[in-house]
């Protein structure tokens, strides 16, 4: 961007992580080296503000354990044993393995595995779809996160963007559901606070009261799993003593009679019993949320992470069409407006290259898959890891580790560091940290362009994923014309650039200034639904889900943009209350054996497991804590401080008690992202939670829905 | 852990801080301001803003300031909320060139 007289360069960046705000970079370089990351202050909604998880950045780019060659196995499987190889040797074993393995098993034999472990265009989540689906190999379904939030969002109220987060601070009732903003969604708190000081209420809901619940004017903690039933009774009191906005709903909805028989079914009493919530408050939060325009929910990923998580969000998107909020700018609710980009995903992942009837596995499944659970034909005799750290992250964790330790089993990583993933690979192979690449990232909470120019050289032979699926294709022997583009013409190629969103908007200008604001309106203006104007099939807000005629289904953009062998589940039409699959009232025989919910949720200064090998965070952070409530430790002889087993029949965690009454009784939490071989017993908090079972949307993972016990080690 | 406002806030309060504070976490008394560790979210954006250099993220602040934990913890409880910058104390300009800044 600019030379001062001291000599340090700056570039502008954008941050790789896998959360909702994208801050806007500044990458500060001397002699070479990166010095510091900054945030930019001119980006309105980060504001030059970095989080804790990314103040450190720039060392994090110089960790002594960062990957910088190629490596190959050299002990047993998981020992982390590994000598040094070239880049030509490790392609020429990843040549021959896979050749064998296609010959004997066929193309489908080998599995990808990725997530948002980088978020850009290039090197992101979608960065290896066209490289496997030309390869002929599983279609992995990606759904760590936001897929059940997704198909939920899309079936109620289609593509759009909703509410844009910094239109809070125009908002005079704010619902914060099932989020701890102020760890995950920091910069967009502080519109929430400009609206609290114009006299908003704040409301939070969730069973923990975290840093956000406490600066919260209400916090309601509400019982793991049970979100729909209290939407659907919000909707009981709503119809019940008239604060429908009957115009808005003749108008721009569909299904009202549906929807108001199904709420019905649900009065604040019963809900009381459901949820943990007394039901007077359940009445006074309906009523305040209906009456006090503009309305707006801030919604969180883990609304999704239970059974009936999909369902959840149905019903709370439904809400704001049910009182009119759409109608005024800050009204409505905030889920995830990535739609609002125009990203031509099918150029980018090539579904035209999946040859037809191919099989989709869950990456949730992975250990069932790995391990015999899911009778798979060809079995899974390859797996390539990049952009994930399934052992950490992934459900079931024992599960997972038995399947990485099969002998015939030939994996692949590519990495920043020999994560707890990386230590079972045959073949290690290095990646970029951010500033060593360039990239658009994709961002989805908020509405910017955010282009990440490369500040630094890669250290040792790391290369970025767009450079290693190049090399791998080369090496697999396509000669598609996609594998010589270059990273401009793929940008040029994956984006709807003559689009109304991107008018004024290139490449060019974005190379120059960092971020640019989508053509979609201004915070203080923007009010997307007014007057309708869903994308839904019948372009109204869907109380009743046209969608829901073909069940239950992934957004394609989750798995390879395939549309084919989605899982098909039948899928209500109208949002129901679906119950946990393990909680002490849906399964109370189980609750004698394990009579505590467990939910997981993520470290403040982690961001899942990135930066948990960082010492400084791991400071800050803490060793793994699990919290549950004094009645529950006095019952079992807990302290506060004392060091106790998490377990149920899938596994065991151990970590420090924090015995508070921030907890429901009844409920315990520990933060994911810990690398388990960091924790005193190995294992961390998906030692307890269950595969082979999804939400009943989008195969989301059911993450936050487990029953455990605790004792005292 | 969190961020702790130290001695060479005193006399100063400067209150640049509370611009850029996400979270509203600083109290302040007619002597300097305090960070309240419970709202505190350690992004760390204070401290270069501070012209008398008195934040530090407790993770890394010089083991002669720990005393200051507790006094941003105790002050915090008690005063009201600053959200928005005040005038720098009268003293603020000699105290800046005695610190050396």
């Amino acid at each position: 961007m600019s030379t001062h007289a001291n000599e340090i360069r700056t570039v502008r960046g954008a941050c790789p992580q896998d959360c909702p705000d994208t801050c806007a970079f500044l990458y500060h370089v001397k002699d070479g080296k990166l010095v510091e990351v900054t945030g930019d202050p001119n980006h309105p909604m980060t504001c030059g503000r970095l989080c804790v998880k990314l103040k450190s950045f720039a060392e994090h780019h110089y960790h002594p354990d960062r990957l910088l060659h190629p490596m190959r196995r050299a002990g047993p499987k998981g020992t982390g044993q590994f000598e040094r190889i070239s880049w030509n040797e490790a392609l020429a074993e990843i040549k021959d393995r896979w050749t064998d393995i296609i010959e004997r098993y066929g193309s489908q034999a080998i599995m990808p595995h990725a997530y948002l472990g980088h978020q850009g265009t290039l090197n992101g989540l979608t960065s290896g779809d066209a490289f496997f689906n030309r390869l002929g190999a599983t279609v992995a379904e990606k759904t760590y996160c936001e897929s059940g939030s997704s198909t939920a969002w899309i079936m109620t109220v289609g593509p759009t963007g909703g509410l844009d987060v910094e239109s809070l601070a125009y908002s005079r009732y704010i619902i914060v559901w099932a989020m701890n903003m102020v760890s995950t969604n920091q910069h967009a708190w502080p519109f929430i606070l400009d609206a609290q000081k114009q006299g908003a209420k704040v409301v939070v809901i969730d069973p923990v009261r975290n840093r956000t619940a406490k600066q919260a004017d209400w916090h309601i903690p509400i019982r793991p799993g049970t979100d729909a039933a209290l939407a659907l009774a919000m909707m009981n009191v709503i119809i019940a003593e008239d604060l429908v906005d009957h115009d808005y709903v003749e108008k721009y909805t569909l299904g009202f009679e549906d929807l108001k028989r199904r709420a019905a079914q649900f009065p604040p009493g019963r809900v009381a019993d459901i949820t943990g919530i007394p039901a007077e408050h359940i009445r006074t939060l309906a009523r305040e949320y209906a009456t006090t325009q503009p309305s707006a929910i801030r919604q969180g990923v883990a609304l999704e992470r239970s059974h009936g998580g999909g369902d959840a969000i149905r019903a709370i998107t439904a809400l704001p069409a049910l009182v009119g909020a759409w109608r005024h700018v800050g009204g409505g609710t905030v889920e995830m407006p990535i739609w609002e980009f125009p990203t031509n995903f099918d150029a980018i992942c090539r579904p035209d290259w999946i040859k037809p009837g191919t099989r989709v596995v869950n990456e949730l499944d992975l250990g069932l898959a790995l391990t015999g659970g899911l009778e798979l034909d060809p079995p899974i005799k390859s797996l390539f890891v990049y952009n994930s750290n399934p052992v950490s992250q992934a459900l079931e964790q024992g599960k997972t580790i038995e399947g990485l330790l099969r002998d015939d089993l030939f994996t692949v990583v590519s990495e920043l560091f020999i994560t707890d993933t990386a230590r079972y690979a045959d073949i290690l192979l290095p990646a970029t940290m951010q500033a060593e690449q360039y990239d658009l990232m994709v961002t989805w909470g908020h509405l910017y362009m955010m282009l990440n120019q490369p500040a630094i050289d890669p250290p040792g032979e790391c290369i970025p994923n767009v450079e290693l699926f190049r090399r791998l294709a080369k090496t697999m022997g396509l000669d598609d014309p996609y594998w010589n583009m270059t990273d401009d013409e793929m940008l040029q190629a994956f984006y709807d650039w003559d689009s109304p969103q991107l008018q004024g908007i290139t490449l060019d200008l974005l190379k120059e200034r960092g971020w640019m604001r989508l053509n979609v309106g201004a915070p203080d203006k923007r009010a997307p639904h007014a007057e309708g104007h869903f994308k839904t099939p019948s372009g109204k807000c869907e109380f009743s889900a046209s969608a829901a005629k073909d069940g239950n289904f992934v957004v394609a953009v989750w798995r390879s943009m395939y549309e084919d062998r989605q899982p098909g589940n039948p899928v209500d039409p109208v949002p129901d209350y679906l119950p946990p699959y393990e909680s002490p009232l849906s399964d109370p025989e189980r609750a004698r054996l394990y009579p505590l919910s467990f939910i997981s949720s993520k470290a403040h200064s982690f961001l899942n497991s990135q930066y948990a090998n960082e010492p400084v965070h791991q400071r800050r952070q803490g060793e793994q804590t699990v919290m549950m409530h004094p009645d529950d430790a006095a019952a079992r002889g807990i302290e506060d401080g004392s060091y106790v087993r998490v377990f149920n029949d899938r596994g065991s965690f151990e970590a420090r008690a924090v015995v508070s009454d921030d907890i429901m009784p009844g409920v315990t939490t520990a933060n994911l992202g810990y690398w388990p071989s960091h924790n005193r017993s190995g294992t961390s908090v998906n030692a307890v939670s269950a595969g082979g079972r999804h939400a009943t949307l989008g195969q989301a993972g059911a993450f936050c829905d487990n029953l455990v016990e605790v004792a005292q080690v | 852990m969190t961020h702790i406002v130290t001695d060479n806030c005193r006399l100063c309060r400067f209150t640049d801080c509370v611009t850029v504070c996400p979270v509203e976490c600083f109290h302040a008394d007619e002597e300097r301001s305090y960070i309240d560790p419970e709202v505190c979210i350690d992004c760390g954006a204070c401290v270069p803003v501070c012209p008398v250099k008195a934040i530090y993220d407790a993770a890394d602040m010089p083991e002669d300031l720990d005393r200051w934990v507790a006094v941003n913890a105790e002050r915090s409880a008690i005063l009201p909320r600053v959200t928005a910058k005040q005038p720098e104390l009268p003293t603020a300009a000699a105290r800046r060139a005695e610190l050396g800044y």
